[in-house]
């Protein structure tokens, strides 16, 4: 089985947010919830660095570990889901989340946030595969379709990376070693445990 | 997760400043040298991770506008998590536990304190119908929240089994709405109780002397003399008072999270909620232990309200004297105290 | 494989079922239309309030239950010309999937890219034809559209002239409506045809094609993998041309290329760069100067190359010496080092590519910029090879097809020019008499001391460009050079946003006598003034909507399927163009070679039959090859193309040997079988496999020097030296007439009317069989000749660039060292830039207004944005207006980050309310804003001036209410990068 992983290889991402985009279209996700966002560290200035993020699946998700109704679950390939149907709202899960992925309908006060939405790696939720009553509560399976997340396929620059772990840090690798330089695998320390080192 | 850690969360923001102002700075000397080489004076993660301290977040700019989404990386998220399902947890196992555990042992040892004279058979008015409804109010919605609140910490490990996951996250949408909506219920209740008995419980001598003697629980035919509410009552007075204030100010914030401030804010919170939440539990147990089957006599005080007058002397005779003596004196203020004579 | 392991179970019952209907809405079909209907009623449904979890199944939702159409398009925004995959279901476009096998895009997207399928989705699009009626829009048919529209039409051309109809084209039609929209106005009569190039690259085309022969990018997106040094000057790929970062970075990276970018902006390209140099606006020719006064000084120069291939460099090294490393620092604000290390890394570490944008064309002296660029490739010998070359990025999809076939007031398609030969041309290809074109043509009466033109001399003469034709409509009609003022604007698919002098446009808008506007949204042309009455709107469908080809900025041309209908009541561009034709009554004669089918309302030209005409038509340009069937076969195997050289293999079936996209020129007829021209200029291939040669465009010699090449001709070739451009006479002199074909014969015989003085002039551009063409390659030999690249353009003005500083400059003591040209007519109208910067010099304008204000592009958005903004996957990400402000002026003007500013342009008391972005991205005293956006003016909400429902989710100022005045004398692009403003806390 494979273990599904992210990689934002930030030496070729430009925040050209078509990762954003293609989520939206994707699955139809709604004006005000971002399941993937480009965050730009420094700037401005020279150092500047872009990095698209998500849900990055972790491993011993911690959404998962304190979500009170745990409806967390993780498939096979290693995909961190959720039922929104056992999903309360409580917002435990973003506070929680290293990455911010968990999104609300609403930024709610009086706990009216309404039920969670995050990237599902384009795996869709617990539904029938590919169905009707899965797409409009996750939007589309792409993996069930034999496909990878829209996101990382359309990436204008091929910096977002997603598959096997092993295999986009083999790629990753050997893209630091032939050009010299990287600012690192963003995220892998904090979902995975470790990093890619070259 | 110590406490130190916790009181970083509010001047996070400041940190995160600052953070990003040591990234700036590093960066400046090289903006001002020959070449400006942007690919090599790139960050990278290593580098912003060890400039990082405890709870900081790697931060940078988004266009959207909701401010949350700027933040990429929150290392310490995950310690939140293990704290919440740890020391949490365990606190409020242990609270609950412990509370029932400690009162069966006392009961065993010292059984029911029972009114040392007979009942007199003359009743007196301890509590007034206000007195009694700020109690109830606040006692109820205690409960409600309690086993709400307890139901979002331990429920999935010790409910869901039994439930089974749709019927458990039914009864827990249920609980949260209706710990959204009794917390204001235990809020008014709190403050009624406050207004009406805090000129009672400011501590003076005579609680010296109670809680030399143990308050007289411990021994039988003990008494120390006590007014309107002994040490005992006014230790959980202000327990009450106290955790009551934290639990609302903290849930407010958790109701409002925009109010509020940052994720780290909310965490804190919700951190502070859940711990008090499970000491307060363990005071109220007690509380309800003494208040019921712990002690003859001792419910009618809330119940309705009037208590049997031997009873008043053993545990309240300060209370009792001022009562009657008011009474005597023939002051009309000394509302509720007529004797059944 | 993928499997999912379920441990969740996504049934419920009893108490779950009845907690769920409480707190969640159930979830059928009709409820959540009905609620994603809501969250697009307007911009606060957007927000906290009305966002759902649901989706819009019937919108995205792939059936797999049903089959599944996949068409092939391209994508309608940037150059880049990445292919769309659409999965269309019912009529519906229903997914967008990547499309790995496109050379050019391989499966990506930017933010534009990835959202395209909200487009014929769209809610806020035009829905049917409107007007306005005492001040208020009203649903009208087609039919009373059209009626109407040419009545007033007809009754202006009476009253006022053909060339009082403004007719502004579109980059964004396909190369068979941009070609039926010029041949539209050469049937109409007027020569006041222009599009977007004018205000994006007019100065690319115009300084390019004198330097060497075509306007247009040399290389290829692709072929940068080959480059060792890159410069962008001007440009800002990464946020304007997303997808060609996939090969810059990817070349980046495995040549350990360098990357230098010099621009006033750390732009997102700059943060990839290896060299980021900081310039003031406005200072390109000094900088190039500069950097070729250190390769002169250390003879880095390619002095083979130059020898062999260009003329007039000794006269540029003599001009350069003017500029110094002191003089260069005290202009661009550069340093004599860092200019060093630039130069002597392009001169040194080849080969190197020089890409500009609008940062270098959008000046009053864009041309003259454009041309210093050339110069110091040219010095270098970094044109015509893999991995050099001006890599000019055009700005729209097809800004380059719609450049390619003429909707430009001074060419005809295929840059025919506007003199006799070229009409003469094109009337042969369209099958009308030369005369009755002539006829249709205003004559022109004396007036402002001017002579009278004849209908023939008005035909000849360069229209007004669309920056000014504001100016043409409100001055003095004394000042304006044609029989009348401009008094009808028929605007199809083009912003009123993105010239500047917005307040001076408001005034144009309010002076007309009939305003059309056809697009797929009302733009700025509908909503900024308060016109009562006169006023269309015409829905225009998305080229997603209808089939054609279009022309990416490296040349190929792609074709698009329809993937769906057009929605709503909107029409494709060629029925209404013919629609109107025949209201105006010269449809007959130019629709008649095309193949009419039934479209939604009426009659309409297939695109294929346009194009085989362009074919039968575009030899200058070589747009002869590229017939219907070989690019919709190229489309069909795209995955046979390599990624960098762009070829297939010649084994490949239908497409052997030939460049994706079959990119201009190629030469021949379809079965000629050229494969295209990959790389411009190139000798190191023969010129049957998209080898070339610089075009001799300006006579065989000069000054006594030959213009011709010198020692260097494409490999392969039967004349080892230079020679001027084919003919039939030359075919003569050689002997290789003989190779003609009796038909080729034939057809060259009746262009030149059997005599054979005129047929020995029939040339390689006239030559309808292609036959000329055909011997010329077949022998070896470039069509148009092969000559030497012009270091000095002497029919331009400066022919040789010159600093000159901008009109509104901070720097007045400059200006009288380095002044803009003298005041004079170009274009029919007037350009007193001259005395313009004289009064600000004058005025003190630059302590009033100390902030340079310059402008550019936000990924998310396109052109004047009106499309874009109208996206909600698009809007969400960038919802307000800015301005980039450095941190040293935010806090000295008391201005915070995300805070209300105002800002004050130069002229007319212009400004604008945004907010701040502080930021080091810019420098002390430069401003950056993004100009897509509009909706506002001066404070002004104007959401209420759009037709109900159409009103883009997005508004904001649009810079251009606080830019000034500025033209370039050759082309009259806009100045559109310099002008001085203040910035204040609102």
């Amino acid at each position: 089985m494979a273990r599904m992983k992210f990689l934002c290889d930030a030496d070729r991402c430009i925040e050209c947010n078509a990762c954003v985009t293609a989520c939206k279209n994707e699955h139809e996700v709604p004006w005000g919830i971002n399941r993937r966002r480009v965050v730009t560290i420094n700037d401005g200035l020279p150092g500047e660095r872009s990095v698209s993020m998500a849900c990055m699946h972790c491993t011993d998700a911690p959404c998962a570990a304190v979500c009170p109704v745990d409806c967390f679950y993780t498939t096979d390939d290693a995909v961190v889901l959720h039922s929104k149907d056992t999903c309360i709202g409580c917002g435990y899960c973003f506070y929680a989340c290293p990455f911010g992925a968990p999104q609300y309908p609403k930024v709610g006060n009086f706990g009216t946030r309404g039920k969670m939405d995050k990237c599902t790696y384009c795996a869709g939720g617990p539904e029938a595969d590919m169905t009707e009553a899965e797409y409009v509560k996750y939007g589309s399976n792409r993996l069930a379709e034999g496909k990878l997340p829209l996101c990382a396929e359309m990436c204008s620059t091929k910096s977002l990376l997603a598959g096997d772990g092993d295999i986009i840090a083999e790629i990753y690798k050997e893209r630091v070693v032939t050009r010299g330089y990287g600012s690192g695998a963003w995220g892998w320390r904090t979902a995975y445990g470790d990093t890619v080192t070259v | 997760m110590n406490m130190k850690t916790l009181v970083q969360r509010f001047v996070a923001v400041l940190g995160i400043l600052a953070v990003l102002g040591i990234v700036g700075i590093s960066v400046t000397p090289a903006a001002q040298a020959q070449q400006i080489n942007p690919t090599a004076q790139s960050v990278t993660e290593e580098s912003l991770f060890e400039a990082l301290q405890d709870d900081q977040m790697v931060e940078g700019r988004v266009s959207i506008p909701d401010g949350l989404s700027s933040g990429l990386i929150k290392p310490g998220n995950p310690s939140w998590a293990s704290t919440h399902t740890g020391l949490v947890r365990n606190l409020s196992i242990a609270a609950v536990v412990g509370a029932i555990v400690v009162l069966t042992l006392f009961y065993m040892i010292r059984g029911k304190i029972m009114v040392d004279g007979k009942m007199s058979g003359i009743r007196i008015l301890r509590f007034t119908a206000i007195e009694r409804f700020a109690h109830w109010l606040m006692a109820g919605s205690f409960i409600i929240l309690a086993l709400t609140g307890l139901n979002l910490v331990v429920g999935r490990t010790m409910i869901l089994p039994w439930l089974g996951e749709g019927a458990f996250s039914t009864i827990t949408i249920w609980g949260k709405i209706a710990h959204n909506y009794v917390g204001w219920a235990f809020m008014l209740g709190l403050t009624l109780s406050f207004l009406v008995w805090v000129a009672h419980n400011i501590p003076n001598k005579v609680d010296a002397e109670w809680v030399a003697q143990g308050g007289g629980l411990l021994k039988k035919g003990v008494h120390p003399p006590a007014r309107k509410f002994n040490a005992g009552q006014k230790v959980i007075f202000w327990l009450t008072t106290l955790g009551g204030a934290a639990l609302s100010f903290t849930g407010f914030m958790l109701l409002f999270p925009i109010v509020a401030g940052t994720q780290a804010d909310w965490q804190f919170y919700q951190l502070i909620h859940g711990i008090v939440a499970a000491g307060l539990s363990f005071v109220i147990i007690a509380h309800i232990y003494i208040g019921s089957i712990g002690m003859e006599g001792a419910f009618d005080a809330m119940g309705t309200g009037e208590v049997d007058l031997n009873w008043a002397k053993e545990h309240h005779s300060l209370w009792v004297e001022e009562v009657q003596g008011k009474a005597k004196s023939g002051d009309s203020s000394a509302r509720g105290t007529q004797p059944a004579e | 494989m993928l499997v999912k392991r379920r441990s969740k179970d996504a049934t419920r019952s009893g108490l779950a079922a009845f907690a769920q209907n409480v707190t969640a809405k159930p979830i059928d079909r009709r409820s959540f239309l009905r609620t994603s209907g809501l969250a697009v009623g307007g911009l606060a449904a957007f927000g906290a309030v009305g966002a759902t979890t649901v989706r819009r199944a019937e919108a995205g939702m792939v059936d797999f239950s049903q089959p599944v159409e996949v068409k092939t398009n391209i994508c309608t925004h940037c150059s880049v010309g990445c292919t769309v995959k659409a999965e269309v279901q019912n009529g519906v476009w229903v997914g967008q999937e990547p499309a790995w096998d496109s050379p050019i895009n391989r499966g990506t997207h930017c933010a534009k890219g990835a959202s395209v399928r909200e487009l014929v989705h769209g809610d806020r699009r035009l829905k049917y034809p409107m007007k306005k009626e005492n001040g208020e829009w009203v649903r009208i048919s087609w039919d009373q559209a059209i009626d109407e529209i040419g009545d007033k039409m007809l009754d202006i051309r009476e009253k006022n002239g053909a060339d009082s109809a403004y007719l502004l084209g579109s980059a964004k039609f396909s190369n068979e409506g941009a070609y039926l929209f010029r041949k539209f106005a050469a049937f109409w009569g007027t020569n006041n045809v222009d599009h977007q190039a004018r205000i994006c690259h007019s100065t690319t085309v115009a300084g390019v094609a004198n330097t060497w022969g075509y306007g247009a990018m040399t290389n290829s997106y692709n072929d940068i993998r080959n480059s060792k040094t890159i410069i962008f000057m001007g440009s800002n790929a990464a946020e304007a041309h997303p997808v060609s970062l996939q090969h810059i970075l990817a070349g980046k990276e495995t040549n350990r290329a360098n990357v230098i970018v010099i621009d006033p902006r750390f732009t997102r390209t700059a943060a990839h760069a290896t060299d980021y140099i900081r310039m003031r606006p406005g200072t390109d020719i000094a900088i190039i100067w500069g950097i070729m006064w250190h390769i002169f000084e250390n003879n880095w120069q390619d002095q083979e190359y130059i020898d062999q291939r260009v003329w007039g460099m000794d006269q540029i090294r003599e001009a350069v010496k003017a500029y110094p490393p002191e003089v260069v620092e005290r202009i661009s604000g550069i340093s004599g080092p860092e200019l060093r290390r630039v130069a002597e890394t392009f001169a040194t570490q080849g080969p190197a590519t020089f890409i500009w944008c609008m940062g270098g064309t959008q000046h009053t002296v864009g041309t003259a910029n454009v041309r210093t660029y050339c110069n110091l490739l040219l010095a270098t010998g970094n044109v015509g090879s893999n991995g050099s070359g001006a890599n000019i990025f055009r700005g729209h999809c097809n800004v380059q097809g719609a450049t390619d076939f003429g909707l430009d007031i001074g060419s005809l398609p295929c840059y025919y020019g506007l003199a006799e030969g070229g009409w003469r041309h094109w009337s042969r290809v369209w099958d009308v008499s030369y005369d009755y074109l002539q006829s249709r043509f205003d004559e022109v009466p004396a007036k402002g001391g001017r002579d009278a033109r004849d209908r023939k001399a008005n035909m000849e003469m360069a229209g007004i460009p669309s920056t000014r034709w504001f100016d043409a409509a409100t001055l003095d009609a004394e000042d304006v050079d044609q029989r009348d003022n401009i008094k009808a604007m028929i605007v199809f698919g083009h912003g009123g946003n993105t010239v500047p002098r917005m307040g001076d446009s408001l005034k144009g808008m309010n002076a007309l006598d009939l305003l059309v506007v056809a697009d797929p949204h009302p733009t700025t042309f509908a909503a900024l003034h308060d016109r009562p009455d006169n006023t269309y709107l015409l829905p225009i469908s998305t080229q997603f909507e209808c089939a054609g080809s279009r022309t990416a900025s490296n040349r190929s041309v792609q074709w698009g399927e329809k993937v769906v209908d057009p929605i709503f009541e909107s029409d494709n561009d060629y029925a209404v163009i013919y629609r109107l034709s025949q209201k105006l009554g010269f449809a007959d004669e130019m629709f008649k070679p095309y193949e009419m089918v039934q479209g939604k309302f009426s009659m309409e030209p297939t695109p294929e039959s346009i194009l085989r005409e362009i074919n039968r038509g575009g030899w200058s340009t070589g747009y002869t090859g590229q017939s219907p069937e070989r690019i919709k076969a190229h489309m069909a195997n795209q995955d046979k193309f390599d990624l960098v050289t762009l070829r297939a293999p010649a084994d490949a079936e239908d497409v052997g040997g030939d460049y994706y996209g079959l990119p201009w020129p190629c030469w021949g007829t379809p079965e000629f079988k050229h494969p295209g021209t990959h790389i411009l200029y190139n000798p190191n291939l023969p010129v049957k496999d998209g080898g070339g040669a610089f075009r001799p465009r300006f006579g065989v010699d000069r000054e006594g020097e030959t213009l011709l090449a010198e020692g260097s001709f494409p490999v392969g070739s039967e004349i080892t030296d230079g020679y001027p451009q084919f003919t039939y006479g030359i075919l003569q002199t050689l002997g290789w007439d003989a190779d003609l074909t009796a038909d080729e014969l034939a057809t060259i015989q009746r262009i030149g009317n059997n005599d054979p003085e005129a047929m020995a002039n029939v040339s390689w551009s006239l030559d309808l069989s292609g036959g000329i063409q055909r011997v010329a390659i077949e022998h070896g030999c470039v069509p148009f000749g092969n000559g030497k690249a012009r270091a000095v353009a002497w029919n331009l003005p400066d022919p040789i660039p010159v600093h000159r500083e901008p009109i509104y400059s901070p720097r007045p003591d400059l200006v009288a060292e380095y002044p803009t040209r003298e005041d004079g007519r170009q274009f029919r109208v007037p350009n007193i830039g001259y005395s313009i910067q004289a009064s600000a010099v004058e005025r003190n304008l630059s302590v009033s207004f100390p902030i340079v204000l310059t402008s550019g592009r936000l990924v998310e958005y396109e052109g004047g944005g009106e499309e874009t903004r109208s996206n909600p996957w698009l809007a969400e990400l960038q919802q307000d207006m800015f301005v980039e402000i450095n941190p040293a002026d935010a806090s000295a003007r008391g201005i915070t980050d995300g805070g209300w500013v105002w800002v004050n342009g130069p002229e007319n008391d212009s400004k604008a309310r945004v907010k701040a972005l502080v930021t080091e991205r810019v420098a002390p005293g430069v401003a950056f804003m993004p100009f897509h956006f509009a909706g506002w003016f001066q404070g002004e909400d104007q959401r209420g001036n759009y037709p109900a429902g159409t009103d883009p989710i997005v508004l904001g100022e649009s810079v251009n209410t606080v830019t000034s005045y500025g033209y370039d004398p050759v082309t009259g692009m806009h100045e559109g990068k310099v002008t001085l403003c203040q910035i204040s806390a609102a």
